[in-house]
């Protein structure tokens, strides 16, 4: 457990996502699977339970409010009712369609950083603050990159203290002798070797 | 034969050849687009933001992605059978020669016209001269008319071996206690390199196969194999 409390002091997300989740308690907070739990989920868009389970009292007098006529909310008590909200995207009394993420960016876009309250309690996270984007991919290619850097000092050793030397065949002068042997042998005249060489003009084909 | 980075199929030294290199063209073609739509099939599928988990019952397309598999199949192997059978025909060899693998060399016989046999080894890396092609080279190469249907038989003295000239086409397994056919005609002159294709022990990848074809009226001649 102290390990991963490590990782989310680095927790920009700028390494794995299950490890820094695991380090912020409050999302693990239930281990019964069993009973209903909240999870913010992109495919599923009403978790069994609210996000806050006991209210505060200034969130339960909101909530009393919130049931009564609407007209005598505030502009800002409107602007922080859930219901005024739902009902200013059209989707009247049907609180449901809030999850939909089209609704969600259409209306509540203009608030994302100050969803009301009310939203607060029944969701943890707004959709586009659950799936937002995080730094994990640059770890992953800095890893990945370290790692072929690693490899290719590996081989390095390899070829210095480990292979012993080339065959003969491969000496330069070999090689060209080889290739106008292969030259005169008409390897591949069609379309591979020989067919790449002037044969008028004792050249490689421009 | 193949040079160095070679990742293709060498020119085709036979009609067959010639046939399987379009045929190869064919079959590949049919596997990149598959592989392409499958990749952006994959790739729709990591950026979608369509979340419906409970998709069920789609009909027409099931008909669809069973029926167009089978209808590429077909058109694969349709070619296919055509160039198998092609390899069949009937085309009354001018020669016949065996060629038996032992551990790690191979025999030839020409005994149609006269009773010649030699063994054919690679040569080894120190008696190769600049210019040589290593592990390649042969002392006796099988010296063969262009021109001319030749008729191949295979088989093998000891454990498994399998002749192949890729450039004509040609892979043959040599089985022992058992005769394979393989017949071919060359087109063009030239020497031809394979390479022993079934695992056959220490040097299995040390007993090369070499070609050399030179036109009817030379061969004629009689023995011209060590030029």
């Amino acid at each position: 457990m102290l390990a991963t409390r490590v990782f989310s002091l680095v927790g920009k997300r700028a390494i794995s996502t299950s490890v820094c989740v695991r380090a912020h308690e409050s999302v693990v907070k239930s281990e019964d699977f069993s009973l209903p739990a909240y999870m913010d989920r992109r495919d599923h868009p009403l978790p069994e339970v609210a996000h806050v389970k006991h209210l505060s009292a200034s969130q339960k007098a909101l909530k009393e409010k919130e049931k009564a006529s609407w007209s005598s909310l505030s502009m800002d008590e409107k602007v922080e009712s859930l219901c005024f909200l739902l009902h200013k995207c059209g989707f009247g009394e049907k609180w449901l369609n809030v999850a939909e993420e089209g609704a969600a960016d259409l209306c509540a876009c203009k608030w994302l950083s100050s969803l009301p309250p009310v939203y607060r309690i029944k969701f943890k996270e707004s959709f586009a603050e659950m799936n937002r984007g995080s730094n994990e991919w640059k770890t992953v290619v800095g890893g990945a990159m370290f790692f072929i850097g690693f490899t290719a000092l590996v081989i390095m050793w390899q070829k210095h203290y480990v292979y012993g030397p080339l065959p003969q065949s491969f000496d330069k002068e070999w090689v060209a002798k080889q290739t106008k042997r292969m030259l005169d042998m008409k390897v591949n005249p069609i379309q591979g070797l020989a067919s790449k060489w002037d044969y008028e003009k004792n050249e490689w084909k421009k | 034969m193949a040079h160095a980075t070679q990742v293709g199929l060498q020119d085709a030294t036979s009609p067959i050849m010639e046939e399987l290199i379009t045929f190869h063209d064919h079959a590949l073609m049919i596997i990149f687009l598959i592989c392409f739509l499958v990749l952006y099939a994959l790739f729709l599928t990591l950026t979608t933001k369509l979340t419906n988990t409970n998709i069920s019952d789609a009909q027409e397309m099931e008909t669809v992605w069973t029926i167009l598999p089978a209808i590429i199949l077909v058109l694969i192997a349709l070619p296919s059978l055509r160039i198998l059978y092609m390899t069949d025909e009937v085309n009354d060899p001018s020669l016949t020669i065996k060629s038996i693998g032992h551990q790690w060399y191979w025999t030839y016989e020409y005994t149609d016209y006269g009773g010649l046999i030699f063994n054919s080894y690679m040569l080894p890396p120190l008696f190769l001269e600049p210019g040589d092609l290593r592990l390649l080279d042969v002392d006796n190469r099988v010296v063969l008319p262009i021109e001319a249907p030749i008729r191949m038989m295979i088989t093998s003295q000891d454990v498994l071996h399998s002749w192949a000239v890729p450039t004509l086409g040609l892979k043959t397994d040599a089985i022992p206690g058992r005769l394979n056919q393989t017949t071919f005609t060359a087109t063009r002159p030239g020497v031809y390199y394979g390479q022993c294709s079934e695992i056959c022990g220490a040097n299995h990848s040390f007993m090369p196969i070499v070609l050399e074809l030179i036109p009817l009226k030379i061969f004629e001649m009689g023995p011209v194999f060590t030029l």
